[in-house]
């Protein structure tokens, strides 16, 4: 494995090389898609009807230090299940779990085989570029997993020709240490990014041990984080038509994980090393847009403790081919095929893995009149005995009203969803199921949305409510006192409403940016097939409200970020006994921007959790109190 | 199906309501007995809880007010948190020990009120506690796992001074010693990993010798005449594909009959399948009667018999695996209790069950995995 890995670092290094001689040196304008253009945001041309929400470049490079997770979290109604101040971060969209986000890079999915999910702590938000977020089922353009939502990441793409470079240093409370580092070069042919980041934090905040009697108060010593990666983004215009682009990831976490209060610690640590690598070819022709993406993808991970040592590696190697053919700005049409092949070398399994699988899409778009636009899609999915039925996706997307400085849209979008087993629980030793059925999901949605401008203020709401059912959910459970195993036990029916607005405005040299989010999650199990389980219950750790509110206020050369969120009550079990409290967060952050020459600095302090409120989000694993970061930042733009 | 043997039970339940009505009648425990909240009429329940979640409890269910209380120690002790894991609880005096196997520690409060009193910290694993007098009590526990064999090293019995709540001594004794008997001045330890019964002089606290059983000894019960018996697994042995105990490979369990004045087996009965393991032996109140988990069933052993039961007294059919995940018999009434865990992301049951027909009685709502009773 370790030479696989040389293997192609060398060739992510060959590549660096390769084409930083290869510089040109003329000015190029921006390239873009065509069907960019017409429709709008890529993520959302074949999802009309549904909601995906963006998140701000600003916010992204104020909290570039950050993870995927915090961005999250802060910026987004999910609700992610943090397990303590240095571990796993899962997403929750719409009252699902974690295996039931899609989590895609440049358009390919990324989520890790054996467990079928994304830790969001993982990906660090200095390596992306831009960030879009699907709420609610979108099988058809997502494949597996997209059952809840999906959270779509993107490179860099180039910016401004020339040459243009940054450095970045954070300092925090608790021992938190952030450095990164970027380049890039655009030139008329050629352009490269190139970046690497680096964080270490000791996370030794003091908490009261209620694990002990008396509770005395204790600083927390098995919650370390070390992590470090790089990104490299190539384009090469190949043709006035085509392009190329290579894109390689790699990051790499070494954390402690803490014990729950009250429980022993076991040493247990957790070790990620993801590489990603991906070239993609674009050609335009008179037949559309040609896209050819191939990847492989490496994901070794080891967990640790005094009673565990486990392993598991994985290559994925995956090809995705599609065309793109667009008429007059009236449709568009795409279809493709996705193939995928995993080698998993996973010590619960005894043996080593292999899997093959493929999807095939056709996604249609099209705007009859400029006040609708319709979505039509379509994905079957083949797996060797694990063929997930069709899903579908209708969608569509109407200006009702049209009055002054006010625009009204209804929208709606009927979508069906899967997820195909992961390999854990088909192959993992004992318990492994092969028998298990994917997951299934019907979802309905509709909304409205309000867009106003006057003047300078623009202001926008969406309104959506939802209905989700997930069918042959899959749990895993005690079946024979020695071990257990998934099953297809539950039927699991969320529903909910999520409001959300935006506005900003801007007067002299203020400028302001706010937003505001609700939503309302009623997650509960319906129907189950085996043993006595809970039926009309939330299920566990799905809160039913959470509040967002976020603010940038800028003026001049100084920028101020606020967010505040609450996360509403969260039952601990499925029997809805124990639940966890409410909690609300506050964040602040300043920055000031000094010009010295064509050269900036932005300097920068931020406070998470300011007004120091003891939380936990999952049952006794105590959060960080309040705490302050200072960075600095170069720029040469 | 539960609900059938619910409806079925309805019957049964109101007849031995009020029989048990008739008991508590004649029991003057609330009027005479300790104060506090948990020392009325009715039977503490301790639920393992999902290991490393810390979410282990303690339940309360009144006899008085045919009422479960949950969470009894959260609602005394909040923000406390009692611990990972509750392996273990007994009473011994004025004192409640609540055995956190994976806190590493013993929790002690109050047996009438529940409030937290201290800790025994400083263990490993600690497994099963018993007390030998006001002064001195023991504990088993598992050390040395190794995650590459599975297996675990020598474990030890913890010597503990009751007056200051410390660790005073540690002695060596077999593989995973399971759990404990004080009978006649001396500790009998199951060496759960092994097949030895160690025993231990309560005075010296010095191993006197040890007594060879069938392969891992795992339950301990003292019967009317003074016989311990000891339950063992037998050797077992796991296909490698599907992880199921083999009948062909394995060795069957038995139960074993011990003489604590001559320290050796006189009796040895041996089960006639060999994947499933008896455990879990409960003695009635007049020890004449063990019963005891076997093949996911309960059977009864009458300690003269010289033969195993040839049917089981509870038989559930296709049963959730944890079902009997604890056993109790209720002193005065002989009900049996059993801890049913569904899973451990959900809170299991109690159900009850009529001693002579082994028809389930009724049940109610505990924490996660109950796995002990204390009857008031």
């Amino acid at each position: 494995m370790a030479k696989f890995h040389y293997r192609l670092l060398s060739c992510l290094a060959l590549s660096l090389g390769i084409t930083s001689s290869a510089f040109a040196q003329q000015d190029t304008t921006l390239y873009h898609l065509r069907t960019v253009e017409i429709f709008g945001k890529p993520a959302e041309v074949f999802a009309s009807g549904s909601r995906v929400s963006t998140l701000d470049s600003s916010f992204i490079r104020t909290y570039a230090s950050g993870s995927i997770a915090d961005a999250l979290q802060a910026r987004t109604p999910v609700f992610l299940k943090t397990n303590g101040p240095s571990g796993i971060s899962t997403p929750s969209f719409r009252g699902t779990s974690a295996t039931h986000t899609a989590v895609l890079w440049n358009g390919l999915n990324i989520s890790q085989p054996a467990l079928g999910l994304s830790d969001m702590s993982l990906l660090p938000l200095s390596s992306i570029g831009s960030i879009a977020v699907q709420h609610g089922a979108a099988g058809a353009t997502y494949g597996s997993g997209a059952i809840g939502g999906a959270v779509l990441l993107n490179s860099p793409t180039q910016q401004e020709p020339g040459f243009g470079a940054e450095v970045l240093q954070e300092v925090g409370s608790f021992g938190r240490y952030f450095s990164s580092a970027s380049a890039r070069y655009s030139g008329q042919k050629v352009s490269v990014a190139l970046g690497g980041y680096y964080l270490a934090a000791e996370n030794n905040f003091f908490f009261r041990d209620y694990g002990r009697i008396g509770a005395p108060t204790r600083r927390q010593d098995q919650a370390q984080v070390a992590q470090h990666g790089f990104t490299q983004d190539v384009n090469w215009q190949l043709s006035p038509n085509t392009r190329l682009a290579l894109h390689g990831w790699y990051t790499y976490a070494n954390r402690e994980v803490p014990p729950a209060l009250g429980a022993a610690n076991t040493n247990a640590k957790q070790i990620d090393r993801n590489l990603r690598l991906m070239t993609a070819l674009n050609h335009s022709s008179n037949w559309g847009e040609t896209t050819v993406r191939a990847a492989v993808f490496n994901d070794y991970l080891r967990y640790t403790d005094n009673s565990n040592n486990s392993l598991t590696d994985i290559n994925t190697y995956q090809v995705q081919a599609e065309q793109t053919y667009t008429y007059a700005r009236r449709w568009s049409l795409r279809g493709g095929l996705n193939l995928q092949h995993f080698e998993a070398d996973v010590q619960g399994y005894g043996r080593q893995v292999t899997e093959d699988r493929a999807s095939a899409f056709l996604l249609f778009r099209y705007d009859p009149s400029k006040r609708l636009d319709l979505s039509l899609n379509l994905r079957q999915a083949f797996v060797k005995g694990y063929n997930p039925t069709p899903a579908p996706t209708l969608g569509a997307n109407w200006l009702l009203l049209e009055q002054n400085e006010h625009k009204l849209y209804l929208k709606g979008n009927v979508s069906g969803s899967y997820r195909v087993p992961t390999l854990n629980e088909r192959f993992w030793q004992p318990g492994g199921n092969p028998d298990i059925k994917p997951e299934q999901g019907w979802s309905y949605e509709t909304g409205l949305r309000h867009r106003y401008t006057w003047g300078r203020v623009q202001l926008e709401s969406e309104l959506s409510v939802y209905r989700m059912l997930v069918d042959n959910w899959i749990q895993w459970m005690p079946v024979t006192s020695s071990f257990w195993t998934p099953r297809n036990l539950q039927k699991v029916r969320s529903q909910g409403i999520e409001l959300s607005s935006s506005a900003s405005t801007s007067f002299g040299d203020w400028q302001l940016a706010a937003t505001g989010a609700y939503t309302y999650t009623s997650s509960e199990q319906v129907k189950a097939y085996e043993g006595t389980q809970e039926l009309n219950r939330q299920i566990a750790q799905v809160p039913l409200h959470k509040v967002q509110l976020g603010a940038d206020l800028s003026f001049r050369t100084w920028t101020m970020l606020g967010n505040l969120t609450h996360t509403g009550l969260r039952y601990t079990d499925n029997s809805n006994a124990g639940s966890l409290p409410s909690y609300t967060l506050l964040n602040l952050a300043v920055h000031k921007k000094f010009t010295l020459g064509q050269y900036q600095f932005i300097a920068s302090v931020r406070s998470d959790n300011v007004t120091n409120r003891a939380y936990t989000v999952l049952e006794n694993v105590p959060m960080p109190p309040r705490s302050l970061t200072a960075g600095l930042r170069f720029v040469i733009p | 199906m539960k609900k059938i043997t619910c409806f079925r039970s309805y019957f049964l339940s109101a007849a031995f309501a009020l029989g048990a009505l008739a008991f508590t009648s004649c029991d003057d425990d609330n009027n005479t007995g300790p104060a506090g909240e948990y020392a009325r009429n009715g039977v503490l329940i301790s639920n393992e809880g999902a290991m490393t979640k810390s979410n282990a409890s303690v339940s309360f269910y009144s006899h008085g007010s045919k009422s479960v209380e949950n969470e009894s120690f959260k609602k005394v002790n909040a923000p406390l948190v009692m611990g990972d894991v509750l392996q273990h609880m007994t009473q011994h005096g004025d004192q409640l020990y609540l055995v956190m196997n994976n806190s590493g520690k013993v929790v002690v409060t109050n047996a009438q009120t529940l409030k937290a009193e201290g800790e025994i910290a400083g263990l490993e694993a600690p497994r099963y506690f018993a007390a030998l007098n006001d002064d001195k009590a023991y504990v088993t526990e598992w050390l040395g796992y190794d995650p590459a064999t599975f297996v675990y090293s020598n474990g030890r019995v913890a010597v503990i001074d009751l007056k200051t709540n410390t660790v005073t001594k540690t002695i060596t004794v077999g593989v995973q010693p399971e759990q404990i008997v004080i009978a006649g001045g001396k500790l009998y330890v199951a060496n759960n990993g092994g097949n030895t019964v160690t025993v231990i002089n309560t005075a010296t606290d010095a191993i006197e010798t040890t007594i060879a059983v069938n392969e891992g000894p795992n339950s301990l019960a003292l019967d009317r005449n003074n016989m311990l018996w000891v339950s063992s697994r037998g050797i077992k042995a796991y296909d490698p594909v599907d992880w199921s105990v083999s009948e062909e490979s394995s060795t069957p369990g038995s139960l074993a009959k011990i003489n604590p004045t001559s320290n050796s087996v006189v009796a040895t009965l041996t089960f006639s399948q060999n994947a499933p393991a008896p455990g879990k032996l409960t003695p009635n109140l007049n020890g004449d009667k063990l019963y005891y988990v076997f093949n996911n069933k309960v059977w009864v052993q009458d300690v003269n018999a010289t033969s195993l039961a040839s049917q089981p007294l509870i038989d559930r059919g296709t049963y959730v695996a944890y079902g009997f995940n604890g056993l109790g018999v209720e002193p005065t009434s002989g009900t049996i209790y059993a801890g049913k865990a569904t899973d451990y992301a959900s809170n299991g049951w109690v159900v009850r069950y009529n001693p002579q027909s082994g028809a389930a009685v009724d049940s109610f709502r505990v924490g996660i995995a109950p796995n002990g009773f204390l009857f008031r």
